[in-house]
């Protein structure tokens, strides 16, 4: 029996997804579960593994096309009819169709095409009209219609919240001035997300940055103590490790910066999933530890080391992606003083872990080399002031400095 | 120990057993309590369905009147209709569908409890038919009560000579004359249906035009054409007093220039709305909130007490005017059922409800008309086509009225689309699609309009927004 591989649905709110890789091509045997394609979408980067075994007998998506989800991207025919069924489906015709259409059109054409399309489909004639006068891109258009429609009222709220934007009228930005040499390439769906959630993100909060060194003697004499018992245990235990904990603990001690602004609204998040962003080759992405404030050191060790191995092997689940309500980032690893995060929305905070190293401080008013590092919070002034921050970066630094060893 | 169902519906016209229909698809268990004798309330039993039914007929005694221009003989008698013959099949019709309903119930599984229902509060309901019997909701309970002819103080329905629809629909003769009171649908539907059968009728009106819901163009072809069929309107004119004497009626008018006249008529059909039903629910026993005795709900049908939902006439939304119309109720009753199930639900939206009157000519329209368009800020553009140019009008010999769209001139957005004439109730389907995804009146323009049809009307109307139609 023939078997139908679809774009699958990676988070509640995707609409499509982009195919960015086949693992198999028509005619290959697969077994279940074994790789078959890889996607890209709004939230993540992902490999798709075969929904049965049998023998890839279409490919109906090729690389670089965005398709709804849940739309055929492939058939894989059962192993007893594969022979019978497969080479008819792979006459030349089918197979050489692809090849010529992206000749005359390059593949990241074929991706704005498509999204364009699908664009124009969840919206409306008036939604068009409107956004062609007022040069609205649809697409950044959330769409509360009948499968994510864009609606008039959509549009109006869009226009309305945006009202500032197009008042001051923005100048152009300068036109790119191409060098013969110079080498054009598309962004991939990831990049082109991460240009637009930034920017949404500066946009949207009030970014303010307190900054504050943490002095981790005592906490690089727990590491080196527990290292090997840990290790023991299959994991590593990292000063993000501590970091982490330290967050959770504070986050509960101070709900406002585990918070999101709705509205006129500030919605206080029952619980504290700590994002944490880790650097792939391809861009960024910040997978979620859940509930960090009820893990232990060991437990969030292992789940910080987890997600980061997830993500670079492109195996997060979108639920690992979705639902934090707090960011850390750690430029120190690679050898950053610190940095100034853009925070990650809908959260109102973000911090930024230095890099700790061997640095000159006063303790009891003697200059000794200390491992010490600098932790910068942003936070979003709309709703954090900078008194409930720095509270909250000092009980930080004082569970840092002065750990309880009990809890490692 | 009560009878549980997880949901009770109270009354079984459109909204009621729509909403037990869509409950019962989505998995609940459902019961309806219903007084009649036959499922399908209002709709069935007095209104839509029995009225149209007359208005085919008229519409059928039209086309024999003038057979001699089709080339038809049918000899020299004269032409009459048999009253008896008409209820008969009305009654056929009617039956009919009731029968359909009570199989629907059967398929969905869904109990018709016979008898009058009383709300006894935490889910539970007394039902009344003889001896008492106890339900429970587990989920919820949905008023679907519906609303009655309503009357007007100092005018005493007798439902003998001083009646309403309820006895209108039923009635066994050709009066020879008929004094109507109100021109809503109700009034110009009946109207309609006996002058075309032979009865002087008198149209009185309180307010300034006919059909005041509609465009005011619309109101204006319609009193033309009324005027030629023979129909007297007074508008802005006041019914002061109806006194029934003998086989008659004796109602006293003032006019809208201050005389005052007495018109004598075998009946007074006083048409001028509904009220809601709820005698007996004992509504605000449990706590039900009312505004003028309608059951107040938000946007999801949720009344005031949790665990009891209400749709159809006998609501009010709060804001003015909650359209009494069956297509209405079973949306309102579908999104009730499909929330209480769980589903999620999108509010309706009224701007977009059609309208739809089934006089001679047909009313058919949906949107803001040009006057409220204006009073919403709007910077309004219109545009109308006569039916009469076109070759199946001519064809059909029902060449009156027109369609007029009111649009936005900003973003060219389609506000409303009006229209009078024959087959206007059908083509109100086109315009109710293309207000609901939000088309612009370029793209009615845009859209092919199959000829010849009366639909062609659509679609000039539309280049007359922009400018010009081309056939004018």
């Amino acid at each position: 029996m023939a078997i139908d591989v679809v774009m699958p649905q990676m988070g509640e709110s995707i609409a499509e997804g982009t195919i960015v890789r086949w693992m198999k091509k028509v005619g290959d045997p697969v077994d279940r579960d074994e790789p078959l394609f890889e996607i890209s979408t709004d939230k993540v980067d992902a490999e798709i593994p075969s929904p049965s075994a049998g023998v890839v007998a279409e490919i109906r998506a090729q690389v670089g096309e965005t398709v709804p989800v849940n739309s055929v991207v492939a058939v894989i025919a059962g192993a007893g009819e594969s022979v019978m069924a497969a080479p008819p489906r792979l006459s030349p015709t089918v197979a050489a169709t692809p090849k010529t259409s992206r000749e005359v059109a390059p593949a990241a054409g074929a991706v704005s095409r498509a999204t364009e399309n699908l664009a124009r489909e969840r919206s409306s004639p008036l939604v068009r009209q409107i956004a062609a006068e007022h040069h609205v891109d649809i697409s950044l258009v959330q769409g509360t219609g009948i499968g994510g429609r864009v609606t008039r009222h959509d549009i109006m709220a869009f226009l309305e919240q945006h009202r500032g934007d197009t008042a001051s009228s923005q100048p152009e930005p300068p036109a790119v001035v191409r060098g013969a040499e110079d080498r054009v390439e598309k962004m991939s769906v990831m990049r082109k997300k991460i240009a637009e959630h930034m920017v949404f993100s500066r946009r949207t909060s009030a970014h303010v940055h307190s900054v504050f060194e943490v002095n981790f003697s005592r906490l690089t004499a727990i590491r080196a103590a527990k290292k090997a018992e840990y290790e023991a245990q299959g994991t590593k235990l990292t000063y993000l490790s501590f970091i982490v904990k330290a967050a959770a603990d504070a986050l509960q001690a101070f709900p406002l910066l585990n918070a999101s602004v709705e509205d006129d609204n500030i919605v206080y998040h029952k619980d504290v999933n700590i994002g944490v962003a880790v650097a792939l080759d391809w861009g960024l992405i910040v997978p979620v530890i859940r509930n960090a404030d009820r893990l232990d050191l060991l437990a969030l060790s292992r789940a910080i080391s987890d997600l980061a191995a997830n993500a670079r092997a492109k195996r997060l689940r979108p639920e690992d992606v979705s639902g934090g309500t707090f960011t850390i980032t750690n430029p120190g690893a690679l050898g950053a003083l610190f940095g100034m995060p853009i925070i990650n929305q809908p959260q109102v905070a973000i911090l930024d872990v230095g890099s700790i190293e061997k640095r000159p401080a006063v303790v009891n008013d003697a200059v000794s080399a200390c491992p010490t590092g600098f932790m910068a919070l942003a936070f979003d002034h709309r709703i954090v002031d900078g008194a409930v921050a720095d509270q909250f970066m000092s009980r930080v630094k004082q569970s840092l400095e002065n750990w309880d060893e009990k809890q490692a | 120990m009560p009878n549980e169902y997880d949901v009770i519906v109270i009354g079984a016209g459109t909204g009621g057993y729509v909403a037990a229909i869509r409950a019962a698809q989505l998995g609940l268990t459902v019961a309806v309590v219903e007084k009649q004798q036959a499922l399908g309330g209002t709709c069935l039993l007095w209104g839509c369905i029995p009225t149209k039914a007359l208005l085919e007929h008229a519409h059928a005694l039209k086309v024999v009147e003038h057979a001699k221009e089709w080339g038809i003989s049918i000899g020299e008698a004269a032409v009459t209709i048999n009253m008896s013959q008409v209820q008969d099949r009305k009654n056929r019709i009617v039956s009919g569908l009731t029968k359909g309903i009570e199989y629907l119930f059967k398929k969905n599984k869904i109990e018709w409890i016979k008898g009058t229902a009383r709300l006894t509060g935490n889910g539970g309901i007394d039902v009344f038919e003889g001896s008492t019997q106890t339900l429970r909701a587990r989920k919820e309970i949905i008023v679907a009560t519906g609303s009655a002819p309503r009357g007007v103080p100092g005018i005493e329905v007798d439902h003998k000579r001083i009646i309403t629809s309820d006895e209108a629909v039923h009635l066994k003769e050709v009066p020879k004359s008929l004094v109507i009171m109100g021109s809503g649908a109700v009034g110009v539907e009946f109207a309609s249906i006996f002058r075309r059968f032979g009865s002087d009728v008198t149209i009185i009106e309180l307010l300034p035009r006919l059909v005041p819901v509609e465009d005011e163009a619309v109101s204006a072809e319609l009193e033309k054409s009324f005027r030629k069929q023979g129909i007297v309107s007074h508008t802005g004119a006041k019914v002061t007093g109806a006194k029934v004497d003998g086989d008659g009626v004796d109602v006293d008018v003032q006019l809208a220039d201050g005389t005052a006249q007495r018109i004598r008529a075998d009946y007074l059909l006083v048409a001028t709305g509904r009220g809601p039903v709820t005698a007996g629910l004992n509504a605000e026993g449990v706590g039900l909130v009312l505004e003028k005795g309608y059951v107040k709900v938000d946007a999801e049908y949720r009344t005031s007490v949790s665990g009891i939902s209400a749709v159809g006439d006998v609501i009010t939304l709060g804001a003015p005017g909650h359209p009494q119309l069956a297509h209405v109720s079973s949306a309102e009753g579908i999104v009730a059922a499909e929330r209480i199930a769980g589903r999620d639900t999108r509010p309706l939206n009224y701007d977009q409800v059609p309208g739809c009157t089934y006089c001679d000519p047909e009313i058919g329209s949906v949107g803001l008309t040009e006057r409220e368009a204006k009073e919403r800020g709007f910077d309004v553009r219109v545009g109308a086509f006569p039916f009469g140019v076109l070759g199946r009008a001519k064809i059909s010999g029902e060449t009156e009225g027109f369609v007029k769209i009111v649009a936005n001139k900003a973003h060219d957005e389609l506000l409303g689309i009006h229209m009078i004439g024959s087959r206007s109730t059908e083509l109100v389907a086109e315009a109710t699609v293309a207000l609901r995804l939000e088309s612009t009146v370029e793209e009615l323009i845009r859209t092919i309009h199959a000829h010849p049809t009366m639909a062609e009307a659509i679609g000039e109307a539309a280049h007359a927004t922009h400018g010009a139609a081309i056939h004018s």
